[in-house]
């Protein structure tokens, strides 16, 4: 049985190492095709712009509308960012065969052993999400990896798939620092774990405080720490986590308006990666710290900025945030007008949040 | 009349500028050194101009002493080819002021020939050393003067005459003045270099003191149309204009001496024969019609005299009184003053009378000044409220003054004859413009004769872009007359309109490579100050100059859309040519394939794509 299912895993990765690799040659071939018959090469990319981005209520995510720009080599104000484009898909050509991986500041460098100049780093990452785009692949998938580095601790098996780890299997209990979230554990198949629940928490500090209060075996959960808003590595293991393992995921971040828009950034995505779909769980639960747990839990707090109240208002605007407790919230922090972070538990003793609040939270998740 | 004679005759002209030399551009020795290098170049100019000479100059400034540290004495020697000054000319030519031949009313560069007796006026006064002049007019025998010039009775003071043989006309005035070049250098090399732009069929070349030559050949073989000398415009007169017409048109009363006498006898056929008054009057009755009009007036006076010639001899005519009709004259022999009166009705009273109070208002209309004719002339003096045949003579001062004011703002004359004016012409300005600046492009225009005050004047224009011009245009050439304008050019018409000029909307941004020259050529340019470098904002000068540069602009702008497309274009094919082949290399790999596709057919296509079109 397990045999098998690592068996069917392996398949599934290789399966979308093929994919990804049928479609950059897909995408050359087009363009060869066309410069052999004597046209200017042309695709299409889906447009990003925000009159294109749509809520798609099924998919309880942000995707792209209908609408595509057309990128061709025949006008002269696109042939340079065209063929940097060609020159991404060409270099992810490369790193996916040869099974390496690549950071978004590496791009921007390798460019130049191309002839391929970049402005910036910010040129090269908009490239990045153009050939996304193109390919409907997030960048992960093409070996191209951010440099964020968040945290993952509990009593998870994985085994390396990346060259020259092959094979090789880690239980992710073993460091208490916590496991790097990077492209060998992101690729990495996920074998066997213990835990019935996914923790992820919004900063280091508790992150800590949870391993050594031991967390992972009391309320036998996988803790992963996001490092603020998740970075697309995190959100896919967290994705993978829930899908492959099973496991209910929770959330807890700061009680303000930008924790809670974390929560729904991992629930379901950011307009920025509107193009992409594998980046969602939709069944992660948000558990705090809620604007009414401040009032509960007798909190200090601090008042919010202007440019808190704004994010507030501009919140109350998007479709998800119409309804239950997400809208419910965000109504009682505009009221009360002040927020309180994790840490402001430590006014009732350093494990307070791991001992009362917690338990509490993770009882509620049960119903919500 | 006499009067005002005695009172210009109290202060010699000489002394009066020596008192206020500064007015002439002579203030110090850098702006003396330029004024003169001016004067006499212009001078030499002027004169081949006139007698349709190419005019080939040439100039040099040489240092007394190379040693000294400036200001210091220089040698300033400008040497032509023009027709020269004729040997008996030329002592007053350059030792006295106001002396000229450049009174009649046409375009020359110098007004009056004042600047270059400036020039060796203030040479004599800053090192005391004569003027040098050589001068030819057959290409055979050349007279050359030392002279000096006696301040105080406006003379000159020959040092020395010779004569000797040569091959060439022409003429070479040097002068010994001091000066600063290390200050005055650069204009003066801007000076030439830009008297040779707008003088295309000139050659000119300038050694500079520090043995530096500049030479600038002619560039075009034909001379532009020689101005003609024409009668001035009513608009553009003013009273003591008026004056010293009359004086031209009045006949003095002739000076009965003895060789008058003599002429009278000699004209009357009577040179032998001695015949007494009525014998003389019989005489002159029958021949009349061939006499001189100064021999009529002596018989004239003689009829009302009823003299002989022994009489005659022995008065002197002190005044023709023409209103109360009598004749007034010094008796020798009595020693008293007599008079006798004269008869209205006599032809002799006529005579005397016409000759005394000049011509009749619309004579000295028709026949002094433009574009008057008969009928104008009698419109006119209905206008002003004269009649027609009001003698000029008998006119007062306020009448003058009237007469005046009224030539001014009556809009009855046809506008102001521009033949007396040269412009250079659009073609050789266009020649001019390619050689010096080397453009990508150049467009120049000429615009019709147009008049202000009464004076004529003609705006020439060229622009010019790209090629070897510097950036950080519009370069602003200014020329009034062919000269340069090169001082305090913030205050002057032309800076004025250009500056008014939004040139983005001619396509022309950032920091173009750009020239505009303007030539303004008039029988009176309204320089604002004395130092003639800037041209007075006067509405019809100003307009001609904004329609000029309108019609240009346009014209630049065309071209400039043109040479935006064609840097377009090939900006564009560069990109074509430097990205394809990365595709080519990229999607070849990405295909798998082995060969690069051939996409070298798309580079050689002549690529005109509108942007947005794809």
């Amino acid at each position: 049985m397990t045999t098998n299912k690592a068996k069917d895993r392996k398949q599934k990765a290789n399966e979308k190492q093929q994919n990804i690799i049928d479609a950059l040659k897909d995408h050359g071939a087009k363009v060869y095709g066309d410069l052999d018959n004597g046209q200017f090469p042309k695709f299409s990319i889906p447009s990003r712009s925000v009159s294109n981005i749509v809520y798609d209520k099924k998919l309880r995510q942000y995707i792209l509308g209908n609408s595509a720009a057309l990128r061709s080599s025949r006008n002269s104000s696109q042939l340079r960012s065209f063929t940097q484009l060609m020159w991404l898909a060409f270099f992810a050509n490369r790193l996916t065969h040869e099974k390496k991986s690549s950071t978004l500041r590496d791009v921007y460098y390798s460019s130049q052993a191309f002839a391929i100049e970049f402005e910036d780093q910010s040129e090269s990452d908009n490239i990045i999400v153009d050939l996304e785009a193109v390919l409907s692949k997030p960048r992960e998938d093409f070996h191209i990896f951010p440099e964020e580095r968040s945290s993952i601790f509990g009593d998870l098996n994985i085994e390396y798939t990346i060259p020259g780890y092959e094979g090789k299997r880690m239980n992710l209990s073993n460091h208490p620092d916590g496991y790097a979230i990077g492209p060998s554990l992101t690729t990495a198949e996920l074998v066997d774990t213990s835990a019935e629940i996914v923790i992820a928490i919004e900063k280091g500090g508790l992150f800590t405080r949870f391993v050594e209060e031991q967390v992972d075996k009391k309320f036998k959960s996988i803790i992963i720490n996001t490092g603020g808003q998740a970075p697309r590595s995190t959100r896919t293991l967290l994705k993978r986590l829930h899908d492959e393992m099973g496991l209910p995921v929770i959330v807890l971040t700061d009680g303000d308006v930008y924790g809670e828009h974390i929560a729904m950034v991992i629930k379901s995505g950011s307009a920025n990666a509107a193009h992409l779909r594998e980046l969602t769980v939709p069944d992660a639960k948000w558990v705090g710290v809620w604007a009414t747990d401040i009032e509960k839990f007798k909190l200090p707090t601090i008042p919010m900025t202007e440019s808190d109240i704004k994010r507030c208002y501009d919140l109350q605007s998007d479709p998800r945030y119409q309804e239950g407790i997400w809208k419910k919230e965000l109504d009682v922090f505009l009221k009360i007008k002040r927020k309180a972070e994790l840490e402001a538990f430590s006014k009732y003793g350093l494990t307070n949040i791991t001992d009362k609040y917690l338990p509490q939270k993770l009882e509620l998740a049960k119903s919500l | 009349m006499s009067s005002i004679k005695e009172k210009f005759n109290q202060i010699s002209p000489s002394e009066f500028f020596y008192r206020n030399r500064d007015l002439a551009g002579f203030s110090n020795p850098t702006r003396s050194l330029y004024t003169a290098v001016r004067e006499f170049v212009e001078n030499s100019l002027d004169a081949c101009d006139q007698k349709g000479i190419l005019p080939d100059v040439h100039m040099s400034i040489k240092a007394v002493d190379p040693e000294k540290p400036d200001p210091k004495p220089y040698i300033l020697t400008v040497k032509d080819n023009g027709p020269g000054i004729e040997s008996k000319h030329v002592p007053l030519a350059f030792g006295t002021v106001l002396y000229g031949s450049k009174f009649g009313l046409k375009q020359a560069r110098g007004m009056f020939g004042l600047g270059a007796t400036m020039a060796i006026l203030y040479g004599q006064i800053t090192t005391n050393k004569p003027v040098l002049v050589k001068s030819s007019t057959d290409g055979k025998i050349q007279d050359e003067f030392e002279l000096l010039l006696d301040i105080q009775k406006n003379k000159p003071v020959i040092l020395k005459h010779t004569t000797k043989e040569v091959t060439k006309q022409g003429l070479s005035v040097s002068i010994c003045l001091e000066g600063d070049y290390a200050k005055a250098g650069s204009k003066i090399k801007d000076y030439v270099y830009e008297t040779s732009l707008i003088t295309p069929y000139a050659t000119i070349t300038f050694d500079d003191p520090k043995g530096e030559k500049f030479h600038y050949s002619k560039i075009v073989n034909e001379m532009p149309p020689a101005p003609t000398i024409i009668r001035p415009h009513a608009h553009g007169i003013d009273v003591e204009t008026i004056r010293r017409m009359m004086v031209e048109s009045q006949f003095e009363i002739p000076n009965i001496d003895d060789a008058m006498v003599e002429k009278v006898r000699k004209d009357l056929g009577l040179a032998k024969n001695n015949l007494a008054f009525t014998g003389i009057m019989d005489k002159a009755k029958k021949r009349w019609k061939t006499l001189s009009r100064p021999i009529r007036v002596v018989i004239s006076l003689m009829s009302f005299l009823k003299m002989d010639f022994d009489k005659l001899n022995k008065i002197r005519i002190d005044d023709i009184d023409v209103p109360n009709k009598k004749l007034y004259y010094w008796d020798f022999g009595d020693s008293q003053s007599k008079s006798v009166d004269m008869d209205p009705e006599s032809q002799y009273y006529k005579q005397l009378t016409g000759t005394v109070q000049g011509e009749t208002l619309t004579t000295f209309l028709t026949k002094r000044f433009q574009r008057i004719g008969p009928s104008t002339a009698v419109k006119f003096a209905e206008f002003a409220g004269f009649k027609p045949e009001k003698r000029m003579g008998s006119m007062t001062n306020e009448e003058l003054v009237k007469l005046s004011d009224s030539l001014q703002k009556f809009e009855g004359f046809l506008s102001p004859d521009p033949s007396c004016l040269a412009p250079l012409g659009e073609e050789p300005l266009a020649k001019g413009i390619n050689k010096f600046f080397k453009p990508d492009f150049c467009e120049v225009t000429q615009r019709p004769a147009s008049a202000y005050s009464g004076f004529p004047f003609i705006v020439e224009m060229g622009i010019a872009y790209g090629g070897e011009i510097r950036p950080g245009g519009p370069h602003v050439y200014r020329y009034a007359n062919r000269i340069p304008l090169l001082y305090d050019e913030g205050s002057d018409v032309v800076l004025k309109v250009v500056n008014d000029t939004d040139w983005s909307r001619y396509k022309v941004k950032g920091d173009p490579p750009f020239v505009i020259v303007t030539h303004i050529c008039s029988t009176r340019i309204p320089y604002k100050t004395v130092g003639k470098e800037n041209v007075a904002d006067r509405q019809e000068i100003e307009r001609e100059l904004r329609l000029g540069l309108q019609f240009l602009s346009r014209k630049l702008a065309a071209y400039m859309s043109k040479r935006g497309q064609a840097e377009m274009a090939k900006k564009r094919a560069n990109l074509y040519a430097k990205y394809l082949p990365l595709i080519a290399q990229f999607c070849t790999e990405l295909a798998g394939k082995t060969k690069e596709p051939n996409y070298k057919k798309l580079l050689e296509e002549e690529i005109i794509v509108d942007d947005k079109q794809s």
